[in-house]
């Protein structure tokens, strides 16, 4: 009877052992998903700050609108990091501003695009596309931390591309 | 000399033989000289022994001795006892220890397959393409973003055909 368990476990503040990992894995769960709670939920006093830019990709060296400038290298870094075949990011636009918990905000890119960030109880972002009709054309919900980023992209003209880049900086 | 009759020497030596038999046995050591040999031998060995055996003595009654002993008994045995006494509890703590550490393990299991499976984190994301898009999504997580590339056709919307009017 007393070789059934091994000598350690028979006494009895061992049993307790696996409780207490249980309860510290559950502990260190909950407090992983507070900290992704609170990095991502803001307090209902302050405001979360996003930053969109319309981006153009192209092979070309050069924009034809010199209002264009090369993309700031944060995000030239991430766009490397991915299988894109443009060797050319031209920033078209670049907006930043504030978001309450639960608001929305809708924040024209160009004439052609606009873009639409609601918040989701601190949670998630709701990222709405419209095209220059106005009209919605893709819908995305997520978790976005602050320095992730959301990437919004298609195809343009001449094989070049479009992105819209959603970031929340705070 | 017989093994037989060497053991009768040692007996009547020892004073063990009945009267009769004692008899015929000093008869035959007064007749043959090995059996007399034998006898002084042993006379001589018991002798010796006697001669070297102290005698030891208990400072207290053989009572009072025996009855440490079995103190002494009694107090290793009782660690015993006591370990055994809650029987109910040990058996309770083995039958819930089993599933317990079962669970535990699970759990841990569970953890670490969701902690080491980001897409499993990342459970609440849901998208919505409208009619005449389609989308594919690439998420890097290392690079923390993710790709949503559209089919939509950009001339209609985001672009014009000319490429110095492109998105803006």
């Amino acid at each position: 009877m007393r070789n059934e368990f091994p000598c350690a476990f028979q006494r009895g503040w061992l049993a307790v052992l696996p409780l207490l990992l249980m309860v510290c894995c559950l502990r260190a769960e909950v407090a992983q998903t507070t900290d992704v709670t609170q990095a991502t939920e803001i307090a209902d006093s302050s405001e979360m700050k996003f930053e969109v830019q319309l981006i153009w990709a192209t092979n070309d060296k050069k924009s034809p609108n010199p209002k264009h400038k090369p993309v700031e290298p944060e995000i030239r870094k991430k766009l490397d990091e991915i299988p894109l075949k443009w060797e050319n990011y031209f920033e078209v636009n670049r907006k930043q501003f504030g978001l309450v918990k639960d608001g929305k905000t809708k924040q024209p890119l160009s004439e052609k695009c606009s873009v639409e960030i609601k918040d989701i109880q601190g949670r998630k972002v709701e990222v709405t596309l419209f095209d220059k009709t106005g009209k919605a054309v893709f819908e995305r919900k997520q978790p976005l931390p602050k320095g992730e980023i959301l990437l919004l992209s298609g195809n343009a003209p001449d094989k070049t591309a479009w992105f819209v880049a959603v970031k929340r900086i705070e | 000399m017989k093994e037989e009759l060497q053991l009768k020497l040692q007996a009547y030596l020892d004073g063990e033989l009945p009267d009769g038999e004692a008899r015929d046995v000093a008869d035959l050591i007064a007749r043959d000289t090995g059996a007399a040999a034998l006898v002084t031998e042993l006379k001589n060995t018991r002798g010796a022994l006697k001669a070297f055996e102290s005698e030891i003595k208990l400072p207290e009654s053989r009572e009072f001795f025996w009855s440490k002993i079995e103190r002494e008994i009694g107090r290793v045995d009782k660690p015993q006892t006591v370990d055994s006494s809650p029987a109910w509890l040990s058996a309770f703590l083995r039958r819930f220890l089993a599933p317990a550490g079962a669970v535990a393990a699970l759990v841990i299991a569970v953890l670490l397959i969701t902690q080491q499976t980001p897409g499993l984190v990342v459970a609440s994301e849901s998208e919505t393409a409208f009619p005449g898009a389609d989308t594919f999504t690439y998420r890097d997580y290392a690079a923390g973003m993710t790709l949503v590339w559209l089919s939509y056709p950009a001339e209609n919307g985001f672009a014009d055909f000319a490429p110095d009017d492109t998105l803006n």
